[in-house]
Order: C-alpha cells, then sequence, then structure tokens
C-alpha cells in the first residue's frame, strides 16, 4: 500500500500537478489570511469603532434595525480566540476545495490522460488503486494544511501581537481547530477522490465541485431560510443546514457558533466524516464493475 | 500450474443488444509466439482486456498459468502487456513514467533504466510522453511490460505506427522471447506479419473461434482447397483422366485447366499415365490471407 502512494505522490510530483497544487495552497492562504486580517482588525475594535469601520463613518445614518445586526455580528466575532482560530486557519475556505480538487484529479486524471490502462495493468484489485490514491490524496490535503499553518501561525501571531492581543496559542479552542482543520483538509480530499470516481469527467467533476463548493453554502442558507419562514418554523430546520458539506466543515473547526442555530462541533465532523466515507465507498464500488476500455 | 499457459474458456461479453466476445474457448502455450488475428471489430482487443481484468466478462474466464489475472500477487512479474500506444501521461518523460512503475511493482528504479535500455529508448527518456513518436511509444510500452522480465507477454497490434525497421526489431524481440520459453500473445490485422512471426495462431471472427492451431497445419487444413493449374495442347484428355480420379476440373483458357481436390504431384502422374504432353504445371499455396479471408467471410455470413 506504501508503494502505491508513493506512486502516486511520484506522478504528481514528476507531471508539475504537485507544483501547481502548492503555489495554490501558498497564493489562496496569503489572500483569505488578508481578508481575515482586515475582518479581524474591525471586529476586534470597540463596537462604536466597529461601526465607524463598517459604515465607513456613516453609522448614525443608518437603522436600528442594521445596527441591530452589526451589534450581533460583532458580538460573535469580538473575541481574540475567535479571531485568532479565523486567521489560523485562513486557508481552510480555498484549502479544503484544493484539497477536494486534487483528490478530483487524482482519479478523473487515470481516464482523461488515459492512464488508467496501465495503472490497473499494475494493479489489478481495483480497491487497492482507490485505496493508493486515498491515502496520497490525504498526505498531499496534509502537506497542504501545514504549510498554510506554518504560514497563517506565524503571520496571525504577529497580526495579533500587533493588534495588543497574545496568540491565544495557549488556548484550547484554538488548538482544536487547528486540528480540526487539518481533518477537515483530509476529509474533502477523500472526499474528492469518491466525487472522482462518480463523475468519470475531470472537467465536469471539478466544476460540479467548485459549483457546489462555492454556492452550496449559501444556497442552502436561503432553501433553508425559505423553509424556516414559510414552511416550519422551527429552529432545528436551520440547525439542519450542516448537512450542506461546506457548512458542516465550518461548523466542525468554529470554536464558536457559526450561525445562531448551529449544532455542536463533533455534529460538524460526523457529517463531513459521513460524506467522506460514503464518497470513497460508492466511488470504489462504481471502479471494481468499470470497464477500462 | 505456474507455466506461463494462458487458458481462455468460454468467455463472453455483451454490451446491451451487441455480443462482443461470443464463448470464445483457446489456450496459448509458452515458448511460441501465438498470433491472434481477426478484422476490426472481431472482439480481439475485448478478449485481451478481459483476459487482463480491464473489461470485466459477463460469462467465462480466462487464466494466466491458472490463476485469474485479478488473483495474481505480482502481476508485473507474471504478465507484461501492452495494450495502446498512449497509456503514459502526456506531459511525463518516459523515464519518469517508467520510475512510476517501478515503484508500484516494488522494483529498483535502476530497472528503469535496463528496460530503457533493453528498446533502444535511453537516448529520448528525458523527452516528454507527448514528443514521442508512435514507434517510441511502443517501445515505451514494451520496455513498461518489460520491468518485471515476466514470462508472459501480451501486445495488442503492436506493429501499428511502426516503420518496416521498427516491425523488424518487433518481430525479432517477440522471437527472442519465446525462444527463452516465455508465452507470448500478439493480435494483429496484419496477416503477411503473423506468417513471419507466429507459431500458432487463433483466428476469430465476429467474437468467435474460427481456427485455432500452429500456423503449418492451419494452413494445411486448408490444403484441400489448392488449386492447380496445368497447360497442356490436350485439355479434354487430361480433363476425363483427372475426373476420373475424383479431381474437380474446370477450364481457365485455350489450353489450360484448373484442378482442385488434389495435389500437383497426382496432377503431373495422371497427365504421363494418359499420355497427354504438360506445359505448365504450377499449384496455388493459400497462404495466411486466403486462409483468414475464407474462414472470417464464412463466419460473417453465418452471422
Amino acid at each position: 500500500m506504501n508503494r502505491l502512494i508513493h506512486a502516486e505522490i511520484f506522478r504528481l510530483r514528476t507531471t508539475g500537478m504537485g507544483w501547481l497544487f502548492a503555489a495554490a495552497t501558498v497564493v489562496s492562504t496569503v489572500v483569505m489570511f488578508a481578508v481575515n486580517a482586515v475582518n479581524a482588525n474591525s471586529l476586534l475594535k470597540p463596537f462604536d469603532q466597529f461601526v465607524a469601520l463598517e459604515t465607513h463613518g456613516h453609522g448614525r445614518r443608518m437603522s436600528a434595525d442594521f445596527l441591530t445586526r452589526l451589534h450581533n455580528d460583532w458580538q460573535l466575532g469580538h473575541s481574540a480566540v475567535t479571531q485568532a482560530t479565523a486567521l489560523y486557519t485562513s486557508g481552510q475556505l480555498i484549502g479544503v476545495l484544493l484539497a477536494c480538487l486534487l483528490g478530483i484529479v487524482l482519479i478523473t486524471g487515470e481516464y482523461h490522460h488515459q492512464t488508467a490502462t496501465t495503472t490497473f495493468l499494475q494493479t489489478p484489485r481495483r480497491t487497492r488503486v482507490v485505496a493508493g490514491k486515498l491515502g496520497a490524496a490525504v498526505v498531499m490535503a496534509g502537506l497542504s494544511w501545514l504549510v498554510s499553518t506554518v504560514l497563517s501561525v506565524v503571520a496571525g501571531a504577529i497580526f495579533l501581537h500587533h493588534e495588543g492581543y497574545g496568540s491565544q496559542l495557549g488556548h484550547w479552542g484554538v488548538l482544536r481547530a487547528i486540528l480540526l482543520n487539518l481533518a477537515a483538509y483530509a476529509i474533502w480530499a477523500v472526499f474528492g477522490v469518491g466525487f472522482g470516481a462518480l463523475i468519470r469527467s475531470q472537467l465536469g467533476a471539478t466544476v460540479a465541485a467548485t459549483v457546489l463548493y462555492l454556492v452550496g453554502a449559501s444556497a442552502a442558507g436561503t432553501v433553508f431560510d425559505l423553509i424556516h419562514t414559510y414552511l416550519i418554523n422551527k429552529d432545528w430546520v436551520l440547525t439542519l443546514q450542516v448537512i450542506v458539506p461546506e457548512v458542516a466543515s465550518t461548523v466542525m473547526i468554529s470554536p464558536t457558533k457559526t450561525f445562531d442555530q448551529s449544532p455542536a462541533e463533533w455534529v460538524g465532523a460526523v457529517v463531513l466524516i459521513a460524506y467522506g466515507i460514503i464518497a470513497g465507498l460508492t466511488g470504489t464500488w462504481i471502479l471494481r464493475r468499470r470497464d477500462i476500455a | 500450474m505456474d507455466d506461463g499457459r494462458i487458458v481462455v474458456s468460454g468467455l463472453t461479453k455483451r454490451y446491451r443488444a451487441v455480443t462482443a466476445v461470443d464463448d470464445l474457448s483457446f489456450t496459448v502455450e509458452p515458448g511460441r509466439v501465438t498470433g491472434f488475428l481477426g478484422p476490426n471489430g472481431a472482439g480481439k482487443t475485448t478478449t485481451l482486456r478481459m483476459l487482463l481484468n480491464l473489461v470485466m466478462p459477463t460469462a467465462g474466464a480466462a487464466t494466466v498459468g491458472g490463476r485469474r489475472y485479478v488473483d495474481l500477487r505480482e502481476p508485473d512479474r507474471v504478465v507484461g502487456a501492452v495494450l495502446e500506444a498512449s497509456s503514459a501521461h502526456k506531459g511525463r518523460t518516459g523515464r519518469n513514467h517508467l520510475r512510476a512503475c517501478c515503484i508500484v511493482a516494488g522494483l529498483p528504479m535502476a530497472r528503469a533504466e535496463q528496460v530503457l535500455d533493453l528498446v533502444g529508448l535511453t537516448p529520448a527518456a528525458d523527452r516528454k510522453f507527448k514528443g514521442y513518436s508512435l514507434g517510441m511509444r511502443q517501445r515505451l510500452g514494451i520496455a513498461a511490460a518489460m520491468l518485471g522480465d515476466p514470462r508472459v507477454l501480451i501486445l495488442d497490434e503492436p506493429a501499428n505506427g511502426l516503420d518496416p525497421e521498427g516491425i523488424r526489431w518487433m518481430r525479432e524481440f517477440l522471437r527472442g522471447l519465446a525462444a527463452e520459453g516465455r508465452t507470448v500473445l500478439v493480435s494483429s490485422h496484419l496477416l503477411s506479419e503473423m506468417q513471419a512471426l507466429a507459431d500458432d495462431v487463433v483466428i476469430i471472427a465476429a467474437g468467435r473461434l474460427a481456427r485455432q492451431g500452429a500456423v503449418a497445419d492451419v494452413l494445411a487444413s486448408m490444403a484441400g482447397d489448392t488449386q492447380i493449374q496445368v497447360g497442356t495442347p490436350d485439355p479434354q484428355t487430361l480433363a476425363s483422366a483427372l475426373r476420373a480420379i475424383g479431381a474437380t476440373v474446370r477450364p481457365a483458357g485455350p489450353d489450360t485447366l484448373l484442378v482442385t481436390g488434389t495435389s500437383a504431384a497426382v496432377v503431373g502422374d495422371t497427365a504421363l499415365a494418359a499420355g497427354v504432353a504438360v506445359h505448365h504445371l504450377s499449384a496455388d499455396q493459400p497462404d495466411l490471407e486466403d486462409v483468414f479471408l475464407t474462414l472470417t467471410t464464412e463466419r460473417a455470413a453465418i452471422r
């Protein structure tokens, strides 16, 4: 099995795919860190300064309703622990998508580049091929998490120090978020491999996964809001948003509530792991029966 | 059972309404080159892919040395297969392609250099696959197949895209492997090439076995159809003498007869006994191509 994982990583390295993945990880981490730093900078200010920053100095002209909403946001975010978590896991938003795409490419690339014949000739037991790809995807996702986390933690600690707070790294909630973030990367990578086996076309699978990831959370938010408003006016309807994979991974790593009705972190973890397992098993099952022509 | 013999028994593959391979059975012996012949669409590639667990058979089984391909613990060391000329990543160099294969097979990286040398591809080893000619791709495929020094070689249309020099190289290479006692199964539609290369042939048409055996035997089995052309100034006397011994005779020009159902020697002897002069006598031996066309046309007609 180690040989198969090693070979997959060797293959990624020798086509430039590995470097592309590394570059995308670094760039996305830097960009998302900048966005989070700007957010943290305003949220960590006292409320009046926060309002001034958010409204560009026009706070007095805003409606009471809008100010209430701003106050809610501020209350949720005005904590060094929350901001430290957000900063230290800056890579996540794009990073888990990249891990997912890498998983997809690992498996759809076999068809896209017509290497499936060679691969399955060398390893006729296809479950082992999928296992090797899962292993490689998790290893690469882990490396991506490591690079992203090192960058974010170093830059984040400097930023927090500059804002007058400590690094917050002694806080268990922050450490747990960083570690759970690793789990998120790994699970998304597994999910990608399964998704790639499900949708054989490389272009189709990458586009579908990206769209689902990027609009999935907001689309789900809207749908669940509508259900909540017009059909079932119960809080658990909103809590149910956690069944959307992207919502689940956010819930999993947040030490504080992601939204008012968000369930506990472990619920997010369970949902995400379930998706990873279902995608992985379905993908393997399909691949075992598919003719390679 | 670990002898490298390939046994195909009752292999069938159906795709919805189409039966690509239909209850096909044959064996391939070690130490010989076996040609796997059939017109395009006869089911050659599907059969080879079923043998190698790439395509799942609807019924039947195929084994190599008594085991199904999927059950081979180290397939690289038992079977080397070259199925298509484009099965490496276009952006990877030939050397790295082989190295990746070495990692999977648990072979030392040095083995990649050895097989590159074996197929004469060392000078192009660091070029990317997309820059390879079809002939170079075939050689890389053979190099990959030879990594584990397998006892059995399976090649699907290896002569495709090769120039005459490449074809000669391939022929000598495969003959050499068979001489070492390995099993070599080569599919092709190039019949003349098979006559020069193969010891045995398996001929299929429309997914079914048409004929199997040593090239010489398959040709001999068709010898009844040998056509003898005989030129004589007295065709009528000779024709009656030949018909008297059971041969089929028909005129083919003013002083020429076409005789089937006997041999050239018998025609000569009969002419002598009848006191008829013979000016010209020739036998038209069927070659593999005639046999092939006859068999596959019959089969297609049945369908």
